[in-house]
């Protein structure tokens, strides 16, 4: 039951992180606006992968391939942005 | 004897399950890269053509865009629970939590549709041959940020109805399927189907809140 009841809270997160980046996209912040969206969006995605995907909690291997994801799209971001 | 793993290729139900997990995630990593290169082709004509793109983001609807992130945010919670109930054997919840998810995933792409409709009638779909008129600074680019938002959003969309055709072949499939078989197969289509919302949660961002 307990479990149920992290999923709800988890779940209530999520709306309340929706309804923030929503909200923040009305104030004028200048450069930040993207940064906050962005650090928002990443948040979300954390609460997903942990708390629905349970990518911490099944061994060492799904965090493996998430790493491998995030080192080649770091190359692909990486070497396309140097040279902007 | 039957034996307890579901493919002759593993000894134990523990390494069959973290073979089975650890090959979602190496697929959802390829996924990943395919929206990666997608979403680093924005983020570049972003920089180039800040203006135009801020310009032709506010001709996106807000509120469907929230409400859909809402909805696909809902069906994530739902499929959480089919794999919550499926792992402690509650078949019959297990089976109305997919049929919610798959309900959800099916609003989803019905507003999606409402809102291509609405942006074809604007003249805002430079996509199948359709008129593109856009008033506003640097039409150019606006038409670039549009074929670039039907891109992505139609790719998402595509993924989404794939989901939805897993999770119905899975329904009809049930009654005949083992208990092992079924915790294997939500297992693995919930990694997919939570991937899918975090593609959307990153697109929500990216396409509707810019410089609004």
């Amino acid at each position: 039951m307990s479990h149920i009841r992290k999923l709800i809270v988890a779940y209530l997160g999520l709306l309340a992180l929706l309804a923030l980046t929503v909200g923040s996209s009305f104030l004028d912040l200048g450069g930040l606006n993207s940064a906050l969206n962005l650090a928002i969006a990443a948040a979300k995605a954390a609460i997903i992968a942990t708390l629905f995907m349970h990518l911490t909690s099944e061994g060492i291997l799904p965090r493996l391939a998430v790493a491998a994801t995030g080192l080649w799209l770091a190359v692909l971001f990486g070497l396309t942005l140097i040279g902007q | 004897m039957r034996s307890s793993t579901e493919s002759v290729a593993f000894d134990t139900k523990a390494r069959e399950k973290a073979a089975d997990t650890f090959g979602m995630w190496v697929f959802i990593g390829s996924e990943a890269m395919l929206f990666g290169a997608i979403l680093l082709v924005f983020l570049i004509a972003r920089i180039s053509y800040g203006t135009a793109f801020a310009a032709a983001s506010q001709r996106l609807s807000l509120p469907l865009g929230t409400l859909n992130t809402a909805v696909l945010l809902t069906s994530s919670f739902a499929m959480v629970l089919a794999h919550t109930f499926t792992a402690s054997r509650r078949w019959r919840p297990a089976v109305w939590a997919l049929i919610c998810t798959s309900l959800l995933g099916i609003v989803f792409l019905f507003v999606k549709a409402v809102e291509y409709g609405r942006e074809f009638k604007e003249g805002l779909a430079p996509v199948l041959g359709a008129p593109f008129s856009f008033t506003g600074p640097d039409p150019t680019h606006a038409e670039f940020f549009f074929a670039l938002y039907f891109a992505m959003t139609s790719l998402h969309a595509l993924h989404l109805i794939c989901g939805v055709a897993v999770i119905a072949g899975m329904l009809l499939l049930w009654p005949g399927t083992t208990e092992a078989s079924r915790t294997h197969r939500v297992q693995a289509i919930g990694l997919y189907w939570h991937f899918v919302d975090i593609v959307w949660v990153f697109l929500f961002p990216v396409l509707y809140l810019i410089n609004r």
